[in-house]
């Protein structure tokens, strides 16, 4: 059982986040990169909604992926822009500053992948709602989305140990970065609405972490 | 019950955030012509909003602020232009109303940059009233504004409001202080304290002193020149009243700290003090290296340069406290320059760099 709320305060230094995220994760969101990679066509055009440092990007392009990332952090995009440079990413992997709302400028059908990690549990629901509609949009014929973040677990039991554990963390994370996150109640009902179907739901430790991935593919 | 406990806690603490849902709700039976109206996630702002503005048909937008009032929230840019970009992209509004005109709060000038949003959105970026309380004669008259709809007044009850809602949450520690280790004392600090603050945000604007600080330190003196002439001239020493004045003295200067950051009509004394200490930053919250504080430290200064005003009236619409006024030529002129309280709406608005703040 865990949370990932702290993440706020990790983004405030992006340079380590990618590896304070892992080491107090006990490497759960390395697996979840990995996994999420694993599903992902060799290849395939990707869009990385939230891409933060490029973390995940680099690893696509090793699978010979072409990575388009955007994060609202400028900070964020800096450190993606560093990457760039000294890993030589050109052509390869570009990184801008926006919200899901400029999904909306992104042309119909141009992606053959979205992923996406952490990055729904911080918008509210009008935001998830339009990035999920805008990813159906953009995304090519039998592409495929996937999103993995912090949920909320799905029995009662876990729900309330969930919640001792989360608001501490809250509170420790709020006071700190003057930010939180909300872990999401019911992502794959949400994607379905949006007019996805639902391909895999996964969810770490056999169910008792909230950490879960999801493949979709456009219905 | 729990709309209620938000109430009261958005009242007595207003330091901290309480937000309320982010999203698009019509107010009355709103339709395609009615007007929206912009605000802040802040839940006590939006549900004032909507008591002041439930006889008339409007959508009210509520915008991400992380739970923190329209003032606050744009000075830490948590209100900001993304955040209404945002909203108004995703919330549907596009599909339920046929104009594209969006009334924003003046107050969230120095976080919301107006021309950005209407290049991002396509709308057209209206400053409504400073006081919700005139939104409603501002829409009947088409969307005029007189110079009292542009000013910040600071008036009585603003005062007493906005001074509760900050100041109680350290009267409350203080308290709580006093219970742990001088129960003795908290008769009299409860007592003295809140009379202190009644009075002192009761009469500040009479009170002589440009900034918060400067007048509590002018109460305090006259505190203790009045008390030495009641002991003079009774020949008593009262120790009970030293003891309520030493607690009011001690009073005064936070209530006169903080009232710089709570009235849009003072420069701000505790965030350029932080910054001076060194105290760069609380969590996000920055001190150290913010225009807004390097103008209030002295090591910046607004400048304007005439010769790049476009006319566009922006600085004069959001300017609180009047310093800008349109001239003759239709160019922007500075009229009132004392009064500038560094809040950096005239800079986020200015479209040309007119108006700029250089390092001195």
């Amino acid at each position: 059982m865990f949370s990932y709320v702290f993440m706020k305060i990790l983004e405030m230094k992006p340079t380590t986040y990618d590896r304070h995220m892992d080491r107090a994760s006990r490497s759960h969101v390395l697996e979840a990169k990995r996994a999420i990679v694993k599903e992902v066509t060799p290849g395939s055009y990707v869009l990385d909604v939230g891409c933060g440092t490029g973390d995940l990007a680099r690893m696509m392009i090793e699978r010979t992926c072409i990575v388009d990332g955007f994060d609202m952090n400028p900070a964020m995009v800096m450190a993606a822009g560093e990457r760039i440079k000294t890993e030589h990413l050109e052509g390869k992997f570009s990184a801008r500053q926006r919200g899901v709302e400029g999904m909306d400028g992104i042309a119909t059908e141009t992606y053959d992948a979205i992923v996406s990690t952490l990055v729904f549990s911080e918008l509210n629901d009008d935001e998830k709602c339009f990035a999920l509609q805008q990813a159906q949009r953009i995304l090519r014929p039998e592409g495929i989305i996937i999103i993995a973040d912090e949920v909320v677990p799905q029995t009662w039991c876990r729900r309330i140990l969930h919640s001792i554990i989360r608001l501490p963390l809250f509170a420790i994370t709020y006071v700190i970065a003057t930010n939180a996150t909300n872990p999401l109640a019911d992502l794959a009902g949400e994607m379905t609405r949006a007019g996805f179907t639902i391909e895999k739901e996964v969810r770490s430790h056999g169910g008792h972490s909230p950490w879960s991935w999801a493949g979709k593919r456009r219905r | 019950m729990i709309s209620f406990f938000k109430t009261i806690w958005g009242m007595l603490f207003r330091l901290f955030p309480c937000p309320t849902k982010v999203g698009l709700c019509g107010i009355g039976d709103p339709g395609p012509d009615s007007p929206v109206l912009v605000t802040c996630n802040f839940d006590l702002t939006v549900k004032r909003l909507k008591r002041v503005l439930k006889s008339i048909d409007v959508w009210l937008l509520v915008a991400e602020s992380k739970g923190v009032n329209v003032w606050c929230a744009a000075g830490g840019e948590e209100f900001n232009t993304h955040s209404v970009v945002s909203a108004v992209k995703t919330c549907g509004i596009e599909d339920r109303v046929t104009h594209r005109t969006l009334i924003l709060p003046p107050r969230g000038a120095p976080g919301i940059n107006a021309a950005e949003v209407g290049s991002r959105t396509g709308w057209k970026v209206r400053w409504g009233p400073v006081y919700a309380a005139d939104i409603p004669r501002y829409l009947a008259d088409n969307y005029k504004k007189d110079e009292g709809m542009k000013r910040a007044r600071y008036d009585l009850p603003e005062r007493l409001d906005t001074g509760l809602g900050s100041i109680f949450p350290i009267y409350f520690i203080g308290a709580m202080g006093f219970f742990i280790f001088g129960r003795n004392l908290i008769t009299e600090y409860l007592v003295a304290g809140a009379p202190a603050f009644i009075v002192f945000m009761s009469l500040c604007p009479w009170i002589p002193g440009r900034r918060g600080i400067t007048k509590a330190f002018f109460v305090d003196a006259v505190l203790v020149s009045t008390l030495m002439i009641i002991e003079v001239s009774l020949k008593q020493y009262i120790s009970q009243l030293r003891l309520f004045l030493i607690i009011a003295l001690v009073m005064i200067p936070v209530y006169g700290l903080e009232l710089g950051g709570l009235a849009s009509t003072m420069k701000s004394d505790l965030d350029p003090f932080l910054a001076k200490l060194g105290i760069g930053a609380v969590g996000n919250v920055a001190f150290a290296g913010t225009v807004r504080t390097e103008l209030l430290n002295g090591y910046r200064e607004l400048t304007y340069n005439e010769d790049l005003c476009i006319g566009c009236r922006s600085c004069a619409e959001v300017c609180p406290q009047g310093v800008w006024k349109m001239g003759k030529n239709n160019k922007a002129e500075v009229v009132n320059k004392e009064a500038c309280t560094a809040c950096r709406a005239c800079l986020v608005q200015c479209k040309t760099e007119a108006i700029q703040a250089p390092r001195v």
